[in-house]
C-alpha cells in the first residue's frame, strides 16, 4: 500500500479484509480447479492474498470475487512461468474428490434420486466436451461463478463465456437425452 | 405467416434465450418484454417447455456435485489467518 496516515492505513486494511474474506472459499475452490490438489491451492491463493494486498490501491471497488479471481489466474500463471489456456476442472478430477455418500450434508431424497440418475451418464458426457467448454461449465454450473467471474478466471470476454456455455450445456443436454426422459416428472 | 412457421421462427428465438433466462446473469439481462414473449411461448409449446425441463435438470445435477464437494474448513482457516496477518501487518 502507498504511504498514508496511520488511521487511513488501518481504514484501508480493514477495508481489504472485509472485501476478501468472504471470497476466501470461492478462491480456494477455484484454485484447487487450477491446480488440481488442496496444498496447490492453498499455496496459490496465499499468494494471491499477498499480491491483491498490495494492489487494493488500484482496485475500483466493484465486483470484488471476479478481481480477486483475476488476480488467482494472473498469479498462477506467474508462479508457473507458462502461459497455457486454462482447463478448469477435469471432470475425473470432480468425480475423484466426491466423499462417500453420507459424509456431508444430506441433500434431499428427490435430489439424491436426480443426482444418482444422471451421475454416470453425466460424468461421461462432461468428460467427452471440449477442455473450453467443459471449463465454462464448470465454473458456472459446479462453481456457481457468474459469467464475468467465470470471464475472469478463464480470461475471455464474457461473450466467450457464454457461447462456450451455451455449447456446454447444448451437447450435455443431448447427450443425456435419454437419461432425461426417464427422469421426467421426477423433479420438482 | 402460417402458424407453423411462426411457431418455429419463436422456437428458435426462444432456444437463443432460454438459458440466459435460467441464469438471469446481470451481464446478460433479457428484457422485461422477452421475458413475457419466452414466458408466453413456453406455456404453449410442449418441445420448448420439455428442452427448459432438461436444462433446470441438468443444472441441478450439476449443482449437487458442488455441494458434495465443500471446501475443507481447515484450508479456509489458514487462508483466514493468512488474511489476519497480512492485515495486521504481520507477513511480508
Amino acid at each position: 500500500m502507498s504511504e498514508t496516515s496511520a488511521p487511513a492505513d488501518a481504514a484501508r486494511r480493514r477495508a481489504f479484509a472485509e472485501i476478501v474474506e468472504p471470497e476466501i472459499e470461492v478462491m480456494l475452490r477455484v484454485a484447487r480447479s487450477i491446480t488440481g490438489s488442496t496444498a496447490d491451492a492453498e499455496d496459490l491463493v496465499q499468494e494471491s492474498l499477498v499480491r491483491a494486498f498490495r494492489a487494493i490501491d488500484r482496485f475500483d471497488g466493484r465486483h470484488p470475487r471476479a478481481w480477486l479471481l483475476t488476480i488467482v489466474r494472473n498469479t498462477n500463471v506467474n508462479m508457473h512461468r507458462r502461459r497455457r489456456p486454462i482447463a478448469v476442472d477435469d471432470w475425473e478430477l470432480i468425480h475423484a474428490s466426491r466423499p462417500a455418500f453420507g459424509s456431508v450434508e444430506s441433500p434431499a431424497a428427490e435430489e439424491v434420486y436426480v443426482a444418482d440418475e444422471l451421475d454416470g451418464a453425466l460424468q461421461v458426457a462432461i468428460s467427452g466436451l471440449d477442455p473450453k467448454f467443459r471449463s465454462a461449465l464448470v465454473l458456472v454450473d459446479v462453481h456457481d461463478l457468474s459469467y464475468a467471474e467465470a470471464a475472469a478466471v478463464l480470461d475471455v470476454p464474457v461473450g466467450t463465456v457464454m457461447s462456450r456455455l451455451s455449447r456446454a450445456r447444448e451437447r450435455v443436454r443431448r447427450a443425456l437425452g435419454p437419461t432425461f426422459t426417464t427422469t421426467r416428472g421426477e423433479q420438482s | 405467416m402460417s402458424g407453423a412457421l411462426r411457431q418455429m421462427i419463436t422456437c428458435h428465438w426462444t432456444a437463443r434465450r432460454i438459458q440466459r433466462y435460467l441464469d438471469a446473469d446481470p451481464a446478460a439481462p433479457l428484457t422485461p418484454g422477452e421475458v413475457t414473449r419466452l414466458e408466453e411461448h413456453l406455456a404453449t409449446c410442449a418441445r420448448c417447455s420439455e428442452v427448459m425441463r432438461q436444462h433446470r435438470l441438468l443444472h441441478r445435477a450439476l449443482s449437487l456435485w458442488s455441494g458434495r464437494r465443500p471446501v475443507d474448513q481447515a484450508s479456509v482457516d489458514r487462508m483466514r489467518a493468512v488474511l489476519d496477518d497480512l492485515v495486521d501487518g504481520h507477513q511480508r
